[in-house]
């Protein structure tokens, strides 16, 4: 059937665009010359912590735990079986923590703001889009400007923005953290209700720009497809205009869905930099810290989940406008 | 035979930023029952502005200053302010298309435009609905499998004539034609042409106004002709006296630019039409009725 | 082109980045001082005029100064990366999509692997590891990972010129493929090369403020995004000293929202499908590979936009 083969292909290339990621992970931070491990143990002297001997058998240990000893396409293979494995390996800063524990905990932080705030900015700033562009006049004008302008501000600046008025100057939001000090995650109603004033900043920056995106695309779209042939013929036929606005919605949102695919690495890449901003213990701040620290298992984990995530994505959009459009499978599959 | 339509006084001006252009110029006309009223010109005359007014389509920029429509007795204002009721759409007055590459959405089967068709006008069940589309399409020798189709799976000259199908689902009085044949290669053509006479014998619908400027074709379709200039119509008649023996010096000029491979037009200088002083083209209009 | 048929929306973004780049360079000649100078104390307030019209930063430097140098940087980052992605990106597609044949298989497979890695991961493993980062290594980095979506737009473009007639006409007049690549194929494209120019500045100069913010930025130099990366590590935003971080971040919103307008107004005036009114007839089955009007979030995909 065409939507398997269609579904077949686009797996094997998400499949082949992994690896070379995963190759990408790998090699281009051992493109440096010298070695963490003598960054670490430089720091452990300077720090007086041991003597010489004693930073030989360190340096030894750290190099073997690292796999920094082998040659490199031993590492590699090492490194993709620890990957398959789920295995990030150990922090160089926080040692001996690991990877997947750092990460483990802020990943749901993340994913807490980054799913809803990419699913309500998609959803309302399609309807406002649309609504914009049926209704045309002064909507039409007010929404346009305002989505161009809240598309266009950099979603950080946006963050440090409402940061500013709302939390400092106007002291209705909490300035940074997800939680109340003193209080601990756990599932119950005290711990979510001081969570979510945490939430709401973060979330509302990104869902903002968000919107102005998706409503500025989505305007352009239905703005087309009112002038279409099959409107002014369903027009000419007396089809209910109830009935044509469905068509036309459908339509222009296709490319809107293909849009959200190619715009999910902007949008995850823009939730990271916010939670600097608001110092939220997701995996902004986690690849901040680790950067000044140089600090490479993180550093390549989290790169990896982003592309995964953003790969896992795509080819979630694929499958569903594979699902809508009937001709991206015929076209794929060469029906036509 | 009675009149089927009668169209008065029809005046239609696009607003555009700038200068405002009449496009239709206090134009009337009529047409008789079980006929085929061509209507002719050159790109900018005006015709298939016409077209779509009597199709009651217009839309801004186009603005109807002026007209009324009678069918069956039923006068309806065009000018102004007035109303066209929804559903005199496609079953008093169709339009056909130009272009039907594009008529039916692309991610739409045919049978859910003909299942919106119907319910827009009346209530009926989807099987009833489709039922009536299938009798209809495979009485035209259109095989019934079409309406499962997605448009992209149709070849043009199936397309066009599916559409045709649907203009007419509800036996409107009038089709408007909009250059219908201009997209189709030669055989493709008469296999329309030879199905919408087919459709008027067995009074699907019972007039047919044909929008072109590809006047062989007219001469095969067309039972009376009418000439448009500039807003306005020039001349008119029966096909035969009008390719024979026109009397506007535009419509000489218009059936001389012709090129006929009949031994007889052989003989005949071809004269074309000057591209600069067209003054004689502002002639007073000659009717034939 | 004429000029009657620009949009007031032309002048405002044209308006908006003559302002900005005039301040990047106008202003460090004004100024003549240098950034590192310390002019006060930590985070005084603004005060007229001169040098602490804009208070001072965590350094004691004078906010102004830096704004100034800061968007110069900013600016030549963009510009540097964005030339380099747009050349690439032109030489890769033109080739591509008009030789076709086994060299476009391979550029286009190339390409294709590009635009679905995202950017800003490779920006980040790639910056990470640079021994020393500076301007130029940093504009590099960014216009060597932005070229892709170039290329594959300027393919579609130029494998649909190649079936055209005036290429067949300078193929039989026995031009060779260079001569034509220049002299026929270019110039029909060159309108889209400028939108696509546009953009990728654009997209540059954030992708230079995120990894400032981020730590990566240059070492050497005052960048906006060091600006804010500075203004958030000492804790600025939260001690209410506005005039550290408020000045970077409207000269930067100023910048990309700029160049974003000029991009939009240049697209409606070279593609009159995107205007309300009567839409073209022929209709587009798979996507149709312009840069559209695009948001911040979107240019740093570093990929095609929608």
């Amino acid at each position: 059937m065409a939507l398997t083969k269609y579904l077949g292909r686009k797996l094997a290339w998400t499949i082949v665009v992994f690896f070379v990621a995963l190759v990408l992970n790998f090699l281009l931070p051992r493109l440096i010359p010298g070695n963490p491990v003598d960054a670490i143990v430089g720091q452990i002297a300077a720090g007086g912590g041991a003597g010489g001997e004693q930073l030989q058998k360190i340096h030894e240990h750290y190099m073997q735990e690292f796999g920094l000893d082998k040659p490199l396409w031993e590492q590699f293979f090492i490194y993709v079986g620890r990957v398959l494995r789920g295995d990030f390996g150990t922090s160089f800063g926080s040692y001996p923590a690991s990877v997947n524990h750092l990460v483990g905990q802020a990943l749901p932080w993340t994913i807490a703001i980054q799913l809803p705030a990419i699913i309500v900015g998609w959803v309302i700033g399609n309807v406002l889009g649309a609504l914009a562009a049926f209704k045309g006049g002064w909507l039409d004008r007010g929404a346009f400007v305002g989505s161009l302008f809240f598309s266009s501000v950099p979603p950080f600046a946006f963050a440090i923005i409402l940061l500013f008025v709302v939390a400092v100057k106007g002291g209705i939001l909490p300035v940074g953290g997800a939680y109340s000090f003193g209080l601990s995650p756990e599932l119950s109603l005290t711990f979510f209700g001081d969570a979510i004033t945490y939430f709401w900043l973060p979330f509302w920056s990104l869902v903002l720009v968000f919107i102005g995106t998706q409503a500025v695309g989505m305007r352009s779209m239905a703005v087309y497809e009112l002038g279409t042939d099959y409107v002014n013929y369903n027009r000419g036929l007396g089809v209910r205009d109830g009935i044509t606005i469905r068509y036309i919605f459908r339509n222009a949102m296709l490319p809107q869905f293909t849009g959200l695919g190619l715009a999910i690495a902007g949008l995850i890449t823009g939730g990271l930099i916010t939670e600097l901003v608001f110092s939220y213990p997701g995996l902004g701040t986690l690849l901040f810290n680790a950067i000044g620290q140089n600090d490479y298992p993180v550093i390549q984990a989290i790169t990896l989940l982003i592309t995964l995530a953003v790969l896992l994505a795509n080819f979630t959009v694929d499958v569903l406008t594979g699902f809508i459009d009937p001709r991206i499978r015929a076209a794929q599959s060469g029906e036509r | 035979m009675g009149t089927l339509v009668d169209a008065r006084n029809i005046r239609g001006v696009y607003y555009t930023g700038g200068k405002d252009v009449v496009a239709v110029d206090d134009v009337s006309l009529r047409v008789e029952e079980g006929e085929v009223l061509g209507l002719a010109g050159e790109s900018g005359s005006g015709k298939t502005t016409l077209g779509s007014i009597v199709a009651l389509i217009a839309r801004p920029p186009l603005h109807v200053e002026s007209g009324a429509l009678e069918i069956d007795g039923k006068v309806q204002e065009l000018g102004g302010d007035a109303r066209v009721p929804r559903t005199w759409r496609g079953s008093v007055v169709s339009m056909l298309p130009q272009g039907a590459m594009n008529s039916i959405s692309p991610t739409k089967r045919v049978r859910h435009l003909v299942w919106d068709v119907m319910r827009s006008h009346s209530r009926i069940s989807k099987e009833v609905a489709l039922e009536r589309a299938r009798e209809r399409i495979t009485t035209l020798g259109l095989p019934a499998r079409v309406l499962d189709a997605y448009p992209h799976q149709l070849s043009g000259g199936m397309k066009q004539r599916v559409v045709t199908i649907i203009s007419t689902l509800l036996n409107p009085r009038l089709l408007v034609a909009d250059e219908p044949t201009s997209a189709l290669d030669v055989s493709s053509q008469k296999i329309l042409i030879e199905m919408l006479l087919e459709m008027l014998d067995q009074k699907i619908m019972s007039g047919v106004i044909f929008v072109t400027h590809d006047l062989p074709v007219l001469r095969t379709v067309a039972t009376k002709i009418a000439v448009m200039y500039q807003g306005r119509i020039v001349e008119s008649g029966p096909t035969r006296l009008m390719v024979d023996r026109p009397q506007h010096p535009y419509t000489k000029a218009l059936m001389s630019s012709v090129l006929t491979p009949e031994p007889k037009y052989s003989k005949i200088r071809i004269e074309g039409m000057s591209g600069f002083d067209r003054t004689e083209f502002d002639a007073p209009a000659v009717i034939h009725s | 082109m004429s000029f009657r048929g620009l949009s007031p929306r032309f002048w405002v973004a044209a308006g908006i980045v003559t302002f900005v780049v005039l301040v990047g360079v106008l202003g460090p000649l004004i100024l003549r001082t240098d950034p590192d100078t310390t002019v006060g104390g930590l985070y005084d307030k603004p005060h007229c005029c001169g040098k602490l019209l804009l208070g001072t930063d965590n350094e004691g430097q004078s906010v102004l100064v830096n704004l100034v140098y800061g968007t110069r940087t900013s600016l030549i980052v963009g510009l540097i990366a964005g030339a380099i992605a747009t050349t690439i990106g032109l030489f890769v597609g033109l080739i591509s999509g008009y030789r076709g044949g086994w060299i476009d298989d391979v550029l286009s497979a190339i390409t294709n692997v590009g635009l679905a890695i995202p950017a800003i991961v490779v920006i980040i493993l790639v910056s990470v590891s640079l021994p020393k980062r500076n301007i130029y290594t940093l504009a590099m980095v960014i216009g060597l990972t932005a070229w892709f979506w170039v290329a594959r737009a300027v393919r579609a473009q130029s494998s649909s010129v190649r079936e055209r007639e005036h290429i067949d006409v300078a193929r039989l007049s026995g031009a060779g493929f260079w001569s034509i690549l220049g002299r026929d194929v270019l110039p029909y494209l060159l309108s889209y090369v400028v939108m696509a120019a546009v953009l990728q500045v654009s997209s540059a100069i954030l992708f230079e403020s995120t990894l400032s913010l981020l730590g990566l930025g240059p070492g050497d130099a005052t960048s906006l995004g060091t600006m804010l990366y500075w203004a958030i590590a000492w804790g600025s935003v939260r001690t209410g000293a506005w005039w550290a971080f408020v000045p970077p971040t409207l000269m930067l919103t100023l910048i990309v929202f700029g160049l974003l307008l000029l991009q939009s107004s240049l697209n409606e005036v070279f593609n009159p499908r995107l205007r309300r009114g009567r839409a073209a007839r022929r209709r587009m089955v798979t996507q149709e590979t312009q840069p559209e009007t695009v948001g911040a979030a979107g240019l740093l995909t570093g990929s095609e936009p929608n």
